[in-house]
């Protein structure tokens, strides 16, 4: 029965396409949303940790006595008490409190419960550890030289290598017009999401265990509890709270949750564990530093022919996500290029004493883009065409199939190019006399590809969505899948709304309980639009389908002569006084002889494939990728080496906007994360000790320091997606940092290949050129 | 450890609590008073999640000590509705995408009350200047300085 055809739907009541505030808003606004460290409970007891201050060191003995006789202390617990089966998200390398060894600086080693913050904290003081220091790997070249100590033993710190190969690279690199090649290097960021991680965890009288935790992925939360406590699934209950930011960092790699979740178990009594900043910044996975190395060849007509990678990518001291996030900056953006078939790609991740490293929003992308369009205007200028026009060139398309087996059902890269050069004036601005004086602006511009959705757990990557009619003729949603401020439950009542021509207030969507909400994987991978926005709609076609065959029955008028609007049903021209509200309907599906509550499943699982599972890497991963490009127009000042955005525009392929509110502000949130990366953000260590853990010394961006970022949307209906849509809150991450080194270059022909581009890297660069130019002159005097 | 006695108003109700004198006022007003939707997100006065009013002026209640706020008036964002009715500033970051995870907008604001109270018509240079003590890692800013603009537009019955 499809209902598009047999029933009108008043299309007047859709927002899709239209700026929709946030269904949460009026409890975040109102500071009434319950965050992780929100939430109390009778008898609640307070976690602290203490970390180590070594990166590589032998636990020798630790006095827990003093600390353990402080008033108002519950437990001092040490690795010993923790259960011996190792935990991890692939590779299962540590105990959820350190045993024997630490391997970075914030490792946690002992972990206290009391009657307040303070008190542990006090307790924390009294704790003795005895470290017997070892040798450090202080960084991944030292890692992967020979006679280099272990950070794991047998690994010889390599904790994955990738290599592929496709077509012919050496001869496509012999046809080639003009090879290039280059270095390119980019340092660790922290996800900085504002609410660090916290947790609330109990057991409930039944001897089940309940962890209220700020997640992307309850779900996968609840499974990794489960293995690490040696419990059945089944005896686990994650509830999400509201998230304050995640930027990939709340996933399954934090231990915030995990030491806070067995503490609890351990103890039967419910223990919040809420990270201090600092706390936060050595215990969050950033992402991994990645030397990019690339050399591209280009046929005369300035086509990309031939590529070849080789990525060191820095791990730290446990295995999580990175594996997986080298992959991507191998793998993605390749991509992009429309005519390349030759391609070989080498990727080694490397232990070190570093912290480990892992998901933050991009995965792995703005790494790549950032080597990936240096090169190309580094390339461009070669060639002597725009760099704009010759990434133009080279842009896949709809119904292309990428060399690594990508199936582009919808691909905007071009409309992007497009918009950001019209948004920016680059062809104005291209043709300006260069600027001479002190302050001297230039241009600069990136694109990149992003996924919607990537299969890459157990062959599924689906998405399920519960939905209920109350008897009021309202509905309610359950899904996996997590809002940790992107707008997804926005998203998913816009979508459902729009199904069943309801307005979006009518619809509430239930934050994750894995008890009672339908399994997901959560929200990672820019996955939740496509994926969870299509069930959302199978889910309110299903109850549509429902209401219409009850109505029609009740009525007595065939579904065909029916109309849905305003939240009711009523027949379209013989009866027009005959009508049923949703809440009449909701109540006669209960209650009547076999009724049962209106409550339908739906899911989507797209047609892609697990590329993952192949050592070359090949297939359509995602159901849809998402394109975006931006410009940027800087302003460095030659004596002191500053750079100021004078003005940038992104512009962002998510297909439909199902609310370009939230669009707008995904775009711009990610453009300004990448301007920090780009300029200051950067995970400072000596002797792989944080030199940075607090905001006023790590460098976030504020209003101050920020343009009016501007953003545009190009709406290429993806065929996979719900209404055409695709995800929206990654890849405008990606373009940022390569658009403001362009930019520099542009403005004083200073080529930064070193993240971040700081005013001293400037500055040298500017006095190699005047060394050069004094040279020159000798030479011709 | 030893506790003093504090008399304040907050959100138009006063209170006595007897408190230890280390207390900070983000922790006094978060785990005494219950008022949770004062934030706290570096303890050292970065991020301005913690912002609250102190008779009508922005501080920073991580940086402060509650015996600080003794004989004071303090206005958390629990205060600023008035009869169930929205701030406008509420009102506008709902439309103008003034917030997305939501953890910085209690202090955002704040914030932005202590700047409309100084300049009723700000520019847009003074709205972000005024914002220079509060981190937002989810909207770069764009949607709370609209939000702000056009809030004070209203405000000014403009």
């Amino acid at each position: 029965m499809t209902m598009t055809t047999q029933a009108r739907l008043d299309g007047d009541a859709s927002t899709i396409g239209r700026p929709t505030p946030q269904v949460n808003a009026q409890e975040k606004l109102t500071g009434r949303a319950l965050y992780g460290g929100d939430f109390r409970t009778p008898g609640m007891l307070h976690l602290k940790v203490l970390r180590s201050p070594y990166a590589h060191a032998r636990i020798i003995s630790i006095d827990t006595a003093a600390a353990s006789a402080l008033p108002g202390v519950h437990a001092v617990l040490t690795g010993d008490d923790t259960p011996d089966r190792l935990t991890g998200v692939h590779r299962k390398q540590h105990r959820i409190l350190a045993t024997s060894k630490v391997r970075f600086v914030g490792e946690e080693v002992v972990a206290v419960a009391a009657i307040d913050e303070d008190t542990a904290r006090d307790a924390l003081d009294l704790v003795r550890v005895e470290y017997e220091p070892l040798p450090l790997v202080h960084n991944m070249d030292e890692a992967l030289s020979p006679g280099t100590i272990e950070v794991h033993e047998s690994t010889g710190n390599l904790s994955i290598e990738y290599k592929v190969e496709r077509g012919d690279v050496d001869s496509a690199f012999a046809r080639a017009a003009l090879v290039h090649e280059a270095t390119y290097e980019t340092t660790s960021q922290y996800p900085g999401y504002l609410e660090p991680m916290a947790t609330v965890a109990w057991v409930e009288g039944d001897g089940r265990l309940v962890v209220r935790a700020s997640t992307q992925t309850a779900f996968l939360q609840r499974n990794r509890f489960a293995e690490a406590l040696g419990l059945p699934v089944s005896a686990v209950r994650v509830i999400q709270s509201t998230v304050g930011g995640a930027f990939g960092g709340k996933t399954v790699e934090e231990c915030n949750s995990l030491i806070c979740a067995w503490m609890a178990y351990r103890l039967g009594r419910p223990v919040r564990f809420v990270n201090s900043r600092l706390d936060d910044f050595l215990g969050a996975r950033s992402s991994p530093a990645e030397r990019i190395w690339l050399k591209m060849g280009v046929d005369n007509q300035g086509l990309i022919i031939a590529k070849e990678v080789k990525i060191l990518a820095d791990c730290g001291a446990y295995e999580g996500l990175a594996t997986h996030v080298l992959q991507v900056s191998l793998v993605r953006s390749d991509n992009m290029h429309r005519y390349l078939k030759d391609v070989r790609l080498h990727g080694r991740l490397a232990f070190t004493n570093h912290p480990p490293r892992g998901a933050v929003r991009g995965f792995g992308g703005p790494q790549a883009a950032f080597a990936l369009n240096s090169h190309m205007a580094e390339l461009a200028e070669k060639l002597g065409i725009d760099p704009v026009e010759f990434m133009r060139r080279n842009a896949v398309r709809a119904g292309d199939t990428t060399v690594h087996g990508f199936e582009l059902g919808s691909a905007g890269l071009t409309e992007c190019l497009d918009q950001v050069s019209e948004g920016i004036g680059w062809i104005t601005k291209k043709a300006r006399r260069p600027d001479t004086g002190l302050k001297r602006r230039g241009i600069g511009f990136a694109g990149a590809i992003h996924v919607s959705g990537n299969r890459e757990m157990g062959n599924w990557d689906g998405s399920i969505v519960t939905a209920r009619m109350t008897t009021d003729g309202r509905v309610t949603l359950s899904t996996g899948e997590s809002d940790m401020g992107q707008g997804a439950y926005t998203m998913l009542a816009q979508c459902c709304a729009s199904e069943l021509a309801i307005p979006v207030s009518h619809v509430t969507v239930l934050p994750t309980d894995t008890d009672v909400s339908p399994y997901g994987h959560g929200s990672i991978a820019s996955r939740v639009t496509i994926l969870a926005g299509n069930a959302a709609i199978r889910a309110g076609r299903e109850i549509r389908g429902r209401l219409l065959a009850l109505a029609s029955e009740t009525l007595g008028v065939p579904e065909g002569d029916l109309t849905v609007s305003g939240g009711e049903i009523f027949a379209t021209s013989a009866l027009p006084n005959r009508r049923l509200t949703f809440g009449e309907l909701a109540r006669m599906h209960i209650y009547r002889h076999g009724g049962e509550e209106l409550r339908v499943t739906a899911t989507y699982d797209p047609p892609t494939f697990l590329a993952m599972s192949r050592p070359d890497q090949y297939g359509n991963v995602a159901p849809g990728y998402s394109f975006a490009a931006q410009a940027v127009e800087v302003e460095v000042d030659t004596e002191t080496g500053q750079v100021e955005i004078l003005e940038t525009f992104v512009s962002d392929d998510c297909g439909k906007a199902i609310n370009p509110l939230a669009v707008h502000g995904q775009t711009c949130g990610a453009a300004a994360m990448s301007i920090g990366w780009a300029l200051y953000e950067e995970m400072k260590f000596q002797d792989c000790q944080l030199l940075n853990g607090n905001f006023a010394d790590y460098t976030m961006p504020t209003a101050e320091s920020l343009p009016n970022i501007q953003s545009g949307i190009i709406e290429s209906l993806e065929p996979n997606g719900p209404y055409g849509a695709k995800g929206a809150s990654e890849t405008a991450m990606l373009p940022g940092a390569a658009a403001i080194a362009n930019a520099v270059y542009d403005a004083v022909g200073v080529r930064i290949r070193e993240l971040p581009i700081t005013p001293e890297k400037i500055l040298a660069g500017l006095r190699e050129q005047e060394a050069t130019a004094a040279a020159r002159e000798r030479r011709h005097a | 450890m030893s506790r003093v006695t504090i008399e304040v108003v907050v959100n138009g109700q006063p209170h006595r609590a007897e408190i230890p004198a280390r207390r900070l006022l983000a922790d006094f007003i978060r785990d005494d008073l219950f008022l949770t939707g004062t934030k706290r997100g570096c303890e050292t006065g970065v991020c301005g999640a913690c912002s609250v009013l102190l008779d009508g002026e922005v501080v920073k209640s991580c940086l402060s000590l509650a015996v600080q706020a003794e004989g004071h008036e303090i206005t958390t964002v629990e205060g600023i509705t008035s009869g169930g009715e929205l701030h406008p500033l509420q009102a506008s970051f709902a439309e103008h995408g003034g917030f997305q995870c939501g953890y910085c907008t209690p202090g955002m604001l704040m914030a932005a009350i202590a700047i409309l109270n100084e300049s009723p018509s700000p520019t847009e240079a003074e709205v972000r200047a005024g914002l220079s003590g509060n981190l937002c890692r989810c909207t770069g800013y764009v949607g709370i300085v609209e939000s702000i603009m056009a809030a004070a537009e209203k405000m000014r019955g403009t």
